[in-house]
């Protein structure tokens, strides 16, 4: 396989049959269509090209800057198609909450600009809404925009209905499957791949799925945002059916862990609401009938998206020696010093001063004399062993003396005989009016 | 209007509820003092800042939390909260004195928005700390301190114009405060005026929902007090403003369908859900859903003294993952918050009197129309879709809860000698003022009831007291404007008193 461009490595995906075993249906087939292989790393990767391939050349002729409102596989593509040929890209959106995201794109040289969030004080004569606002801007005379316009143009289903489609029939030996079930996103994936395999076949079922209403699945939309969306129409899927974060989760673990698909989780909503839908069908059936499902993206840029809703799929072992480990009563017996005798000890016993808050905190304002480890690492060097001499005396400082208790306590557990947290911290200190440096 | 009833149910609190269902108390408070009447439950202010004092004290965090004065003018609610260890922010030389007088020492007040010389005088005459809006405020101010013999003013130099690392988040254009690029020019300014004016620290107020776009604000203040310490000065506090939302419905459920419904009607798949076919914001534009819903987010459950822990623990983006909430502390930095909706969420409630029920017939919602004006109870101008409370005439329990089973109101009413029986089934009703103006709609939605209303019933519109309960009333029309009561419980009842009587020593378990 020998190609020129990057692009020319769009399409042509593979078609993968899950195991039964997996899924568990008897009479239907089932295949997992992997646009993830696509070499930006989804499903968009078609629409954005064929919806900015045609005007690249004259994009550059003028100078443009290629603009989407995307909030994430699009604006990807489009980011890597633009630079590939020396224009700018700019996403626009409200949507973008997957930071992996948005880090890529900005390392891949979008501009990003969010939309801010709704008003608190809500003015009900107002008229512009900032999309309102952003679309004006792009109409204006003279501007220089090459606006892909995702969600209205039909060079995205497009992509699909001359690529994906005939993909899916071509691999299944030129019969359209009984079953497509994809996610709603742009609804151009859906919509293009529907028209195909209808083409072939017009009895073939089209199952929508989209998100939960105040449930967030990335790349997906709740069903009343699918009718913001003008490829979406209700028309073309004879059911559309909403799944939850946690079960789209739940799909995409099915995937990674059992299938070897290392999908995200719109793909884990697709998987779990096609079977889903299909158990119910598959009871009922005696002949064998086969089914599509879309796997758009790959997992790696969901971790943070799936570590804040199962944290319990990132545990890690609890290690020893932690500040965490100390009983109450352990962290109330460990030494304290107040401001009055810790400025005394300081002026007789030279006891090496800690200060354990961020970096920033300490180079505004600091105990003259006093070192910086902040907390995080100090517990990191603490795994390994006491960081400094039995005989050096340790005065630890924190904001309000409650870290430094806790640390001052481990100390003591470690071995060390003359740790003591600093009272009431460097709050105290500054109330008591005494000296703090910035040097 | 075919299909199921579409109810918004208030989310109720202990006191509201407990007091909704004392019906013959309500009605003997509109008895004596009329209708509308706007009901404040003081008590609930000092439980609410609390609410926000525990999320202080979570983080370790010393400071103030300020009650935006212009959500409420209640005597009794600031003078409930001039009796806790709370501040008080105020936008106007009324709201000052008024501050003042509700005894609030000028150490727990800040005076902020728009100022004339006699607010900006008075403020740095008893010395209150003064937001500074802009760089021509801060020279105002300075001018006014020696001429008139002035101790030093304290100000926070409110900011805006905050900007995110590597994204651009755009913002929605605001005439308040110095853009941040700006900074080094104002503090140029403070330090030109040492003697007088001294500086507090630096303020912002974003009106948006966004915690992110407040988190960036908060970080930006967090660069421009460092800038400050840089140049010599000695900031201690960090102002956020306020914003944090009131929650005001009961079932989030409820409130996704409605809001799909509201989807459906404007593309026209089901009948209208308000008066004229309005869609708050949304409009079909042939076949695909355009605008936006204009709207308060009526079920939000982050929000108050929630909304504000969520901000502080946010990891910081600049500060190697650090919280907000550390950063300040670690930094010495006082947190002051102005909430004003939040911290008088549950604090009150607005009665109307049903006077008419006029059946348009056929299929048509009926017409209630009410004893009070849509400035009076101005939900609706906050975008906050909820139902009221009906609390029938007949000394009957009030229907609480639209949606849950209904076993009192079979027998109907016998109160009302003029209106038909009540009937136990739920009723689409339109809501209408006492103006004869086509635009006084008390809410453009049609509303459902648990049961058809009769004159003499109340509707009891909760929650009230954050902006919607006198912010917008006007006395242009000689209409008669709400009083307002106080009330509290004491020995399992419900006592009262005229707002402008309510002191902290009224209720007799303050003398004891």
């Amino acid at each position: 396989m020998r190609y020129d461009s990057i692009t020319e490595a769009i399409g042509n995906t593979p078609l993968v049959r899950i195991d039964p075993a997996v899924h568990g249906l008897a009479h239907i087939d089932l295949y997992a269509k992997l646009e993830m292989m696509n070499p930006f790393g989804s499903v968009k990767d078609r629409a954005a090209w064929n919806m900015a391939g045609p005007h690249l050349a004259a994009a550059a002729r003028d100078g443009s800057q290629v603009v989407e409102l995307s909030s994430g596989n699009t604006a990807k593509a489009l980011a890597v198609i633009a630079g590939m040929h020396g224009l700018g890209f700019k996403s626009v959106t409200n949507r973008m909450r997957v930071p992996e995201i948005k880090d890529l794109l900005l390392l891949l040289g979008a501009e990003i600009e969010e939309l801010p969030g709704q008003s608190e004080c809500l003015d009900p004569t107002a008229t512009d809404d900032p999309l309102t606002l952003f679309h004006r801007k792009l109409s204006e005379p003279g501007s220089a925009y090459l606006h892909t316009d995702q969600y209205f143009n039909q060079r995205n289903v497009e992509a699909h209905r001359t690529g994906t489609g005939p993909e899916i029939v071509k691999d299944l030996g030129g019969r359209a499957p009984d079953w497509f079930v994809a996610c709603v996103g742009t609804a151009g994936s859906s919509t293009g791949v529907a028209q195909a395999l209808r083409g072939h076949d017009p009895q073939v079922r089209v199952v929508g799925l989209v998100a939960e209403k105040s449930d967030f699945i990335p790349g997906i939309r709740s069903i009343d945002e699918a009718h913001e969306v003008g490829l979406f129409d209700p028309g073309t899927y004879d059911t559309v059916e909403a799944v939850a974060a946690d079960d789209a989760i739940e799909g995409m673990l099915t995937l990674n862990r059992r299938c070897g698909i290392l999908a995200g989780p719109t793909s884990g909503a697709a998987y779990f609401g096609a079977v889903r839908r299909l158990r119910e069908a598959d009871a009922a059936l005696t002949e064998r009938q086969s089914a599509v499902f879309i796997v758009c993206d790959r997992v790696e840029s969901y971790l943070s998206y799936v570590r804040r809703r199962r944290p319990d799929l990132f545990g890690a072992p609890q290690r020893s020696a932690g500040p965490a480990d100390l009983s109450e009563a352990e962290i109330r017996k460990a030494p304290a010093v107040g401001v009055a005798d810790a400025q005394a000890w300081l002026a007789t016993g030279r006891p090496l001063v800690v200060d354990l808050r961020s970096p920033y905190a300490f180079a505004a304002l600091h105990i003259d004399g006093s070192v910086n480890i902040v907390d995080e690492v100090f517990g990191e060097l603490l795994r390994g062993g006491l960081p400094f001499s039995r005989s050096r005396p340790v005065l630890l400082a924190c904001p309000v003396g409650e870290k430094s208790a806790r640390y001052a306590a481990l100390l003591g557990r470690m071995g060390h005989p003359d740790v003591r947290s600093l009272a009431g911290g460097i709050i105290a200190w500054r109330d008591a009016g005494a000296p703090l440096v910035r040097d | 209007m075919g299909g199921q009833p579409l109810y918004l149910e208030p989310r109720l609190g202990p006191r509201l509820r407990s007091l909704l269902t004392a019906a013959d108390v309500l009605h003997g408070l509109t008895g004596a003092l009329g209708s509308p009447l706007n009901v404040v439950v003081p008590d609930q202010i000092a439980e609410n800042l609390g609410e926000f004092r525990a999320v202080y004290a979570a983080h370790h965090l010393a400071g103030q939390v300020f009650l935006a004065h212009k959500a409420n003018r209640s005597h009794a609610l600031l003078r409930r909260l001039a009796g806790t260890d709370a501040g008080v922010d105020v936008a106007s030389l009324g709201e000052l004195q008024h501050a003042l007088g509700a005894g609030f020492t000028p150490d727990r007040i800040v005076a902020t928005g728009p100022k004339n010389p006699e607010f900006l005088w008075l403020a740095a005459r008893t010395g209150v700390t003064v937001g500074v809006d802009s760089r021509a405020e801060l020279d105002q101010l300075a001018a006014l301190v020696r001429p008139h013999a002035l101790p030093p003013a304290t100000v926070l130099l409110r900011l805006s114009g905050f900007e995110a690392s590597g994204v651009r988040v755009l913002s929605r254009p605001s005439r308040f405060g110095t853009p941040v690029r700006e900074l080094a020019a104002l503090l140029d300014a403070v330090e030109g005026h040492a003697g007088a004016v001294e500086l507090a620290g630096v303020a912002y107020h974003l009106d948006t929902t966004s915690v992110a776009e407040k988190a960036t604000a908060l970080e930006g203040c967090l660069a421009a007090l460092e800038e400050c310490r840089r140049r010599g000065l000695r900031p201690r506090a960090v102002d956020i403003g306020g914003g944090y939302g009131v929650d005001y419905l009961a079932d989030g459920g409820q409130w996704d369908r409605y809001t799909s419904e509201l989807t459906a009607a404007a593309l026209g798949t089901r009948p209208p859900l308000a008066w004229g076919g309005h869609g708050y914001g949304l409009r079909n534009d042939s076949g695909t859903l355009r605008g936006a819903l204009g709207l308060y987010p009526g079920h939000r459950p982050v929000a108050g003294a929630r909304y504000l822990g969520e901000l502080l623990a946010r990891p910081a983006a600049t500060a190697g993952g650090r919280s907000l909430a550390t950063l300040l502390l670690e930094h010495l930095y006082d947190l002051y918050t102005e909430p004003g909706r939040a911290l008088l969420d549950q604090c009150g409630l607005t009665l109307a009197k049903v006077l008419e029920v006029r059946e348009p017939g056929g299929e048509a919602p009926l017409m209630v129309r009410l004893a009070l004006t849509a400035g009076d109870m101005a939900l609706e101008q906050h975008g906050v879709l909820m139902d009221p409370v009906l609390v029938p005439g007949d000394g009957g329990d009030a229907a609480l809860g639209g949606a849950a089973p209904r076993t009192t109101d079979a027998a109907g009413t016998t109160g009302a000698a003029s209106a038909p029986p009540a009937t136990g089934d739920p009723v689409a009703v339109h809501l209408f003022g006492s103006l004869c103006l086509e635009s006084d709609m008390v809410t453009r939605r049609t509303v459902f009831l648990p049961r058809r209303p009769a004159p003499g019933d109340l509707l009891a519109f909760a929650n009230t007291a954050g902006y919607a309960m006198d912010f917008h009333a006007t006395g242009a029309q000689l209409q008669p404007l709400a009083r307002t009561a106080a009330v509290w419980q004491e020995a399992g009842g419900w006592r009262w008193c005229l707002d402008d009587q309510y002191w902290p020593t009224t209720p007799s378990k303050g003398l004891k």
